[in-house]
């Protein structure tokens, strides 16, 4: 396509322009991370010149890490108030092993939903979307007690089922949509090969569905990985994620802005791995339903 | 090898029927074409043939037992679908070897006959690309090629062809027959493109709406179609049709048609003031000076080898391929002749042949 030299270089300033928009805050907030306190409310705001510190990040990790922008306060052992690197790790348990649960249960149910035909096949469909249309708030209060009874607050396993649950209906339909796009053909060709259901699902269908369950997996990480309330009602005190424990930083003495930003702005790590690892599946899951091959 | 042969099958989808009391039989070694434009059951009866589809009623035998409840892959067939259904994550070798290594054959004896199948279907060199890297036609030939390396009893093709261009399909056309002739397993094909049919078959199926229309060779349905609809779906340029009532002139009976009084065979079966409906193909057309039928001609199509004459006649337009050595001018006043017996008479009512 020709395009005159001036709409070339507006295109990119306007480009240029959405990243902008897009990354400042990630920027903002990382600095926020390195600034003492003093300089994180300053007017004019200052977005460079400021005396970079670790210290918010040494009292999140509850190490001394080393290197010192000018002389450091040592930390308390085994971490003070604002040690959190225990919940950062409690996060990524979470998001993962509720990830892994939703995509397994969601894949087998989602081919199940595309290749069988069963009475109420569609209502199924229906229903599992239906789920979604409730309020999570609605069901806070009731799950608290019913985790109670089976002795599931405050673990890890109580989390990663609200969590996989929460994320199922959407994962389930989304696989679906990922299935419904293979040509049955290919499983009716399998079959006459003489594949076994299980087979095919295992040897020919699960390959060619790999960018959906990347996409699908990044969609269901992210969801645990800023899910708050749940989170808050269902631990106490063993465990808890990055979102909930970002909000204790807020206290009767004011808030902790740096700590705030420093597990923030780690926070950002393990998400960015994870959709770093499944990016190359990701875009091309993104758009299989319009490559027909 | 088998034989297969379907004994009053029915097939309807919930409440609706959409086959009904189809019966013929299938030899051994036979390549037969199920011929009919879409939605009239071809590529049903051939699903229900491999199992993808159940049969609702009559019994369907496959080498003389009923398979009805036999499972797909357990009835000895293998077919080729029309978009090939290649497996998009497996090389060409691992496509072909997949239904062997799902029937748990030796390691040696898969490369064996993976590697004589891509010898037949010049696939050798393929072996180790994807099917995303591969041509339409080489595309299709790996899906040959794993249905041949399982050596079945019956071939099933739906429409293998329809996805490649002219040319290439004429090549893939002779490649398939010659495959046939060479490993002589009983072949059915499925198609809409009655030159396929034509070229291919020993035996061609008519069918429409769910039921068969005629079988018999491709001559047989060339030259005696048996309704009015074979006529007009057998044969690359569309017969010519005129309504016409049957007279009895001259000690021979004729049909007095909008286009003229047109002789027909002594023998065929009609009775003076019946009504019915004449067709001569564009081929059987010849053009004579006193002929009965009047046109004008409207378009001159020079097809290298001859020449197809678009003209109008009293009962509409009329078609006719005639040799070239004559010349035509559109506008002029051309007018033909056809032999008896290359007048086909159809009853106006019923649609069937007289």
């Amino acid at each position: 396509m020709h395009q005159s030299r001036g709409i070339r270089t507006l295109r990119t300033i306007a480009g240029w322009l959405v990243v902008g928009v897009f990354f400042f805050p990630i920027y903002f907030w990382t600095t926020v991370a390195f600034r003492n306190a003093k300089d994180i409310f300053n007017w004019p705001p200052i977005f460079v010149d400021f005396e970079p510190t670790a210290r918010n990040f040494e009292q999140v990790f509850g190490i001394s890490l080393g290197f010192g922008f000018g002389a450091q306060e040592a930390v308390t052992p085994g971490g003070g108030n604002f040690y959190m690197a225990p919940r950062l790790w409690d996060s990524i348990v979470i998001a993962s092993m509720s990830t892994v649960l939703a995509i397994v249960v969601a894949t087998l149910a989602a081919y199940c939903l595309s290749r069988m035909h069963f009475r109420g096949r569609h209502e199924f469909v229906n229903w599992v979307l239906s789920t979604r249309m409730m309020p999570p708030v609605a069901v806070a209060v009731p799950m608290f007690f019913i985790f109670k009874q089976f002795s599931l607050l405050d673990t890890y396993l109580g989390v990663i089922l609200v969590h996989g649950l929460m994320n199922l209906p959407l994962a389930v339909l989304l696989m679906k949509s990922f299935f419904d796009d293979i040509p049955s053909e290919i499983d009716e060709s399998a079959l006459l090969d003489g594949a076994s259901r299980w087979t095919i699902f295992r040897r020919i269908v699960l390959p060619m569905a790999k960018g959906g369950i990347a996409a699908t997996a990044v969609l269901c990480f992210i969801f645990s990985w800023t899910e708050f309330l749940f989170v808050l009602t269902l631990t106490q005190t063993s465990i808890k994620t990055v979102p909930v424990v970002s909000s204790t930083f807020v206290t009767s003495i004011g808030t902790a802005w740096g700590n705030m930003a420093a597990l923030g702005a780690a926070a950002i790590v393990p998400a960015f791995i994870v959709i770093m690892l499944v990016q190359r599946h990701l875009v091309r899951g993104l758009t299989m339903g319009s490559l027909k091959q | 090898m088998a034989t297969v042969e379907y004994n009053r099958i029915g097939k309807s989808f919930g409440a609706v029927n959409i086959m009904r009391d189809v019966s013929f039989r299938i030899e051994e070694h036979q390549f037969v074409v199920l011929l009919g434009p879409s939605g009239c059951g071809k590529t049903t009866l051939l699903r229900m043939t491999a199992g993808l589809e159940t049969v609702s009623e009559g019994d369907l035998m496959i080498g003389g037992k009923r398979v009805n409840d036999v499972h797909p892959r357990d009835r000895d067939i293998a077919m080729v679908f029309q978009n090939y259904a290649l497996y998009p994550t497996m090389k060409v070798y691992d496509n072909i070897a997949f239904s062997l290594e799902v029937a748990k054959v030796q390691t040696d004896e898969i490369k064996r006959r993976v590697e004589a199948a891509a010898e037949v279907l010049n696939l050798t060199p393929y072996l180790q690309r994807y099917p995303k890297e591969l041509s339409g036609g080489q595309r299709q030939r790996v899906a040959m090629g794993r249905a041949m390396v399982r050596e079945p009893s019956v071939f099933l093709f739906d429409e293998p062809l329809s996805n490649l261009d002219a040319k290439l399909r004429a090549h893939m056309r002779t490649e398939i027959r010659q495959l046939h002739n060479r490993l002589k397993t009983t072949t059915i094909y499925v198609t809409h493109d009655q030159i396929e049919a034509m070229t291919m078959a020993d035996k061609i199926v008519v069918m429409r709406a769910g039921k068969i229309e005629q079988i018999g060779s491709p001559d047989e349905v060339y030259d005696t179609p048996a309704s009015k609809y074979v006529a007009d779906f057998i044969g690359s340029a569309a017969i010519n049709f005129m309504p016409g009532t049957v007279v009895t002139g001259e000690g021979q009976p004729a049909v007095d048609t909008p286009n003229g009084r047109i002789r027909v065979l002594p023998g065929a079966a009609v009775k003076p003031g019946q009504k019915v409906i004449c067709g001569i193909r564009p081929t059987d057309a010849v053009v004579s000076d006193d002929g009965p039928i009047r046109t004008r001609a409207l378009l001159v199509e020079r097809m290298g080898h001859d020449v197809q004459l678009c003209t109008a006649a009293p009962a509409g337009q009329f078609l006719a391929i005639v040799d070239r050595s004559r010349p035509f001018a559109e506008g002029v006043e051309v007018r033909f002749d056809a032999a008896p017996e290359k007048v086909h008479v159809f009853d106006a009512e019923t649609e069937m042949r007289l």
